[in-house]
Parts: C-alpha cells; structure tokens; sequence
C-alpha cells in the first residue's frame, strides 16, 4: 500500500478529505450566495455575471471540480460515519449527554442525514434551474433571471428551498467548526461560534431570495 | 447522619461470550460520604451474604489516579461529576430514591471481561506500538543539560496526565480514541527526548488504533467533558497535525 493510499484510507485521512472538501464547498456557496442575491437588486447584472459564467469553457473545469468535491465529500463521510458505527456493536441503555466542555449539538449528531439530504436536492436543484426553461433575453444572453422568478411562484418549490437551506445552516453548524479541527486547527470556542454564526447568515441569505421573490411577484 | 436509599440498575454479564442485562438491586443506607465504588461495595457485601456472584468491576487506588475504575453511571461516563473518576464520585452528588444505571465502557475495541470489567488492553498495544522514547543507558546527565521551554514542558504535563482510563472511549458516539492517543502523541512529540521517533511513532500509534477498531473522531468533545483529568480536545488536532507532517514526509520520502 502506497503512503498516499495508505492516508487517505486512515480514519485521520478521512477527515482531512471531508474537511478540505466541505470548506472548498462552503467557498464555493459564498461566492454561490454574493452571485444569488444579484436576482433580487439587479436582474440584468446577474444575468450578465450568469452569462460570464456559462460562456466561459473553463466552467466545465470547474464543474467538474465541484463534481469531485461533492463525491469526495460524500465518500469520505459515508466512510467515517461506517468506521464509527462498527466501533460500537452494543449501545448503551442509559446514554446522556457529559454537557460541560462538550460541543455536542443535535446538528453533530446528524451530519450524516443532513448531508444525505444533498444527494436528492443537488440533483433537483441543477435540473430545475440550469436545465429548466431556456428564455432569451436578447443578444444570445439567457435570461436566468426570468426563470428563477418563474420557478419561485410554487409555494412548494419555495417550501423545499427553505427547508433545504434550514438543512444546509444546520450542517453547516457543526461542519464548519469542526472542518478546521480535522485539520489541526486547536479547538477554540470563538471558532465554533463564528462557523455557527456565518452558517447562519449563509442559509438565511440563500432562503431569502426564494421568499422574497414569492410574496412580491418578482415585481421589486 | 441522613443516610438515602437508591435504586440501582447493574449490567450483569457472566462472561465475554454470553450476553448481559440489567439487573435491578436496592441500597439502602446509602451515606452521602460514601464514594461510588464503596456503593458498589456495600452492595456486594449483601449480594455475597445471600449468596449470590458479586457485582464485578475494577478497581485499584480509590484516590482517582490509576485509571482503574471505569462505568458509565446515569448515561455518563465516571458518572454526572466532571474531572472526576468513579471512585471519586460521592453518593452526596444523587438524590434520596434516585434509579441510577450503571454499565461498562461500551466499545468494541473493549470487550466486556464480566460485569463492569473491561479489556482495554487496545489501549496497551496502542502505547506500545510507538508510545515511548529510546533512552541512551549509561550514566543519567546531568539534570539541566538538556533546554527545555517551560511552555513546552507545561504541555507536555498536561497530556502527560492522561490515565488511560478510557472514558473518552465510552463516551464518544464513535467510540474513538482520539483523545488517549492525542494526550500520548502530544506529550512525547513536545520532549527534544521524542524526536528521533516523531513520524514512526504517531503513523504507528494511529495504525494500531484503526487496527483495534476504534471509530473516528466526531469532533463532538463529549471525551473531553468526562475526561476526569480534563485532558483538552486540543490535543486531538494536535494528533491530527502530526499525523498529517509525518504522512507528507513518508509520501515525499518515497
């Protein structure tokens, strides 16, 4: 077994890949979110930044890229969330939680089904928007923008959105503190609090647009 | 002197092969001055007059240094009292007519010997597949030959107060043993003594723990909330560390 093999089959290894992949894909939700909110202030710059985007060869590089992350991040995980169930073939009948240093949240405890979740609503998501309606807004640039308001008149579709960013804040929650101590990062309470926090603000920024385009029409 | 009578609910296991249960016994005349184990104790003293098998579990200096003694007792590992070993806890901190659960460390990597008793020889292989330092034989130098900074030396002691009882074990959602492994990594890779063995010791270490079956880490820090030494999750991302540098230096050495 080679030495690369051989780290990234160790539990340790694991981690590492799940943090540097989940922090890569949290990167790439800020940059995801700043983009977004474009829809509700400018309609014609964010379908020109979507139009620089989709235009561009190297975006097939990139998700590509992307691609990669969400499948090492969702192996690495699977394969730690199976290391640690074999560790304990009988639970205990009386199990509390040791509060005090602890950090333990009902997010922690279940990364492995919030996590999950993405595997239904990445899918979804890409199929109903960059393989949705195609609409023209003139000299080849697709108006996105158009589709995004189209979409968000479901209560449904706005509903799933919602939730879905509820499930990505509370993954989040936990992942992002957490990410940096795999990585070596010494514990430090302000860390925990500033990833819970920025959590926070990151699915609360995605759920707005959603709403906001709901109950005003699309009409700002 | 107001003595309390508790309800007691104690895993029972003959033997590693069989299975348990919980078995329900009464204490009454519980003093609040007696610790845990000297519960135990009392109870086992009534179980023998009646004839029947003792309650087994470990013990050995009942001053909460050893590492000996190890339940999980209310669903908590050494019981609802934190930076304190089983033998440390006094029937002061329960209730009169509390039901308290007693079981053994629950893992794998821990098969129960009987009752309350487990096997955590992992924990020794663990230590001696890398947990030590090679020491020249001869003459001892002389005590301040070798500079040490006091930073250092402050924390190596603090990992170095790791009594490998195991709580952390029991207490993680994983059952890892991250934070034993840490505390030992820590303490040796801070001394100048533990150098020429740094990249060896931490690769082993790690690979006799994968090899025992414990889980990841969850980075949830339950060990360090039972933890009766108060050994810090830190030491954890310092595993984390070393174990990367020593895997870059071996994937960059061949």
């Amino acid at each position: 077994m080679s030495a690369v093999v051989g780290f990234l089959a160790s539990s340790i290894g694991r981690k590492v890949t799940m943090a540097l992949s989940g922090l890569l894909m949290f990167l790439f939700l800020v940059t995801h979110l700043a983009a977004n909110l474009l829809v509700l202030v400018d309609p014609e710059a964010y379908n020109e930044y979507s139009h620089a985007l989709i235009s561009n060869p190297l975006i097939y590089i990139a998700e590509a890229g992307l691609l990669a992350l969400f499948v090492a991040h969702l192996i690495s995980g699977i394969a730690v969330w199976r290391k640690g169930q074999t560790a304990r073939s009988i639970s205990y009948r009386d199990n509390r939680w040791a509060g005090g240093a602890s950090h333990k949240s009902l997010a922690s405890a279940t990364m492995i089904v919030t996590g999950t979740f993405f595997i239904i609503f990445v899918p979804l998501h890409i199929l109903w928007f960059k393989f949705g309606t195609y609409y023209d807004a003139g000299n080849g640039v697709r108006d996105l923008h158009r589709l995004v308001v189209e979409e968000f008149q479901d209560p449904l579709l706005v509903a799933f959105y919602v939730v879905g960013m509820a499930v990505l804040g509370f993954h989040l929650w936990h992942g992002i503190g957490s990410a940096f101590e795999s990585l070596g990062v010494a514990h430090r309470p302000k860390v925990r609090q500033a990833g819970r926090m920025i959590a926070v603000v990151l699915a609360g920024g995605f759920m707005i647009i959603p709403l906001v385009i709901f109950f005003t029409g699309g009409g700002f | 002197m107001e003595t309390m009578t508790l309800k007691l609910r104690v895993w029972r296991q003959p033997s590693t092969a069989t299975d348990g249960e919980l078995v329900e016994y009464t204490a009454s005349n519980v003093s609040p001055d007696m610790s845990f184990l000297e519960l135990l104790d009392v109870v086992n003293d009534g179980l023998i007059k009646k004839g029947e098998d003792p309650v087994a579990f470990d013990s050995d200096c009942r001053e909460g240094i050893c590492g000996s003694c190890g339940m999980v007792i209310s669903g908590v590992a050494h019981g609802p009292k934190s930076a304190t070993t089983a033998c440390q806890l006094f029937m002061r901190h329960f209730n009169d007519g509390d039901t308290v659960t007693v079981e053994p460390w629950r893992a794998n990597a821990f098969p129960v010997v009987k009752d309350l008793v487990v096997d955590r020889s992992a924990f020794d292989r663990i230590q001696a597949a890398g947990g030590y330092v090679s020491v020249d034989a001869g003459g001892a130098v002389d005590a301040n030959e070798m500079l040490i900074p006091k930073g250092d030396a402050d924390a190596a002691m603090d990992a170095a107060a790791c009594i490998g009882c195991g709580a952390c074990v029991a207490s993680c959602k994983n059952a890892s043993a991250s934070l034993f492994v840490g505390a030992k990594v820590t303490q040796l890779s801070l001394m100048p003594q533990g150098q020429p063995e740094r990249d060896r010791r931490v690769l082993s270490m790690v690979e006799q723990m994968e090899a025992e079956g414990f889980g990841p880490c969850s980075n949830e820090g339950e060990c360090e909330a039972v933890c009766p030494k108060e050994i810090s999750v830190s030491h954890i991302q310092t595993l984390h560390r070393e174990y990367i540098r020593a895997s870059l230096r071996r994937i960059t050495s061949t």
